[in-house]
């Protein structure tokens, strides 16, 4: 499986890759990204199972991004983890097409049970 | 601005030290801020704007800000690295947004954290706003939440020079 990661903060992306590995993903099998931008060049570059994105980031936010990628692929999972937690913030991801959300701060067992829905390690 | 909604930044950064690093931590003071100058060595500066305008400044000392980002990389710091800097603007990203949330009315949105060292800076906050203070204690170290809002409209009001005694209702 290979698994998109889209956050600006290297402490989120460093969390969310441990819960990963945890679950049996290696670490060639995550590609990361600090930014919208940099997340949509590498989702054109390369094939990916699942993506994992941040909302506010800087020079293209993570729903821009989602929308980029519902352009691109309308059946991959994309999962937004964010400090947006407004009904109505929610609501626009899912018009938007994101798959799943989860809410910062969040605890090591709520971003494991997030996670386990959507990954599929290797046997 | 009702002034209640500190209470929503007191519960937001006791809930972000709760999951994110299992830290208790205690509310010691509570006081409108007198000068600029952060309180300890390490601030995070979040912007917020909508209805209302303001600001919040987390600031922890240079031991928690290092336990903090210990906590969440599982690893050990010692002094103020790159990484303990990211991980003090994740936090107080976290404790803005999970405030903001409690206060939808309001239409806020965040700017990215800021993250400042030392304690030879000083933070302004917008117009008039008289910011309030929180200290903290927790078991590695102290921190405080300095928030500051003005209203947008009573802001755009005064710039037109109008009677300050005009009733503005807020939503």
């Amino acid at each position: 499986m290979k698994i998109l990661l889209v956050d600006d903060s290297g402490t989120m992306r460093a969390i969310q890759k441990r819960c990963l590995y945890k679950m049996g993903i290696s670490e060639d099998s995550i590609v990361e990204a600090e930014n919208g931008k940099t997340g949509l060049d590498k989702f054109i570059a390369e094939q990916f199972d699942l993506v994992l994105t941040d909302w506010n980031m800087p020079v293209m936010d993570g729903l821009t991004l989602l929308r980029e990628i519902r352009n691109l692929n309308k059946q991959i999972p994309v999962i937004m983890i964010t400090t947006e937690a407004e009904r109505a913030r929610v609501l626009t991801a899912i018009e938007n097409g994101v798959s799943d959300y989860l809410v910062k701060p969040f605890t090591p067992e709520s971003l494991g049970a997030k996670l386990d829905r959507w990954v599929s390690a290797p046997a | 601005m009702d002034i209640s909604f500190i209470n929503h930044f007191i519960n937001s950064t006791a809930n972000v030290f709760s999951m994110m690093l299992s830290c208790p931590i205690t509310r010691t003071s509570l006081a409108l801020k007198t000068g600029h100058e952060p309180v300890h060595e390490v601030s995070s500066v979040i912007g917020m704007s909508g209805s209302d305008t303001g600001s919040v400044v987390l600031s922890l000392s240079k031991e928690l800000a290092c336990k903090a980002a210990g906590q969440m990389l599982l690893d050990d710091f010692h002094e103020i690295t790159a990484e303990v800097v990211d991980a003090v603007g994740e936090l107080s990203n976290m404790i803005a947004g999970g405030a903001k949330a409690q206060m939808a009315h309001l239409e806020l949105q965040l700017g990215l954290p800021n993250v400042i060292v030392g304690l030879s800076h000083r933070v302004y906050f917008p117009g008039s706003v008289r910011p309030v203070s929180v200290g903290f204690s927790t078991p590695w170290g102290p921190m405080a939440i300095d928030v500051g809002f003005e209203s947008t409209l009573n802001g755009d009001l005064r710039k037109l020079n109008l009677r300050q005694d005009v009733a503005v209702e807020t939503v």
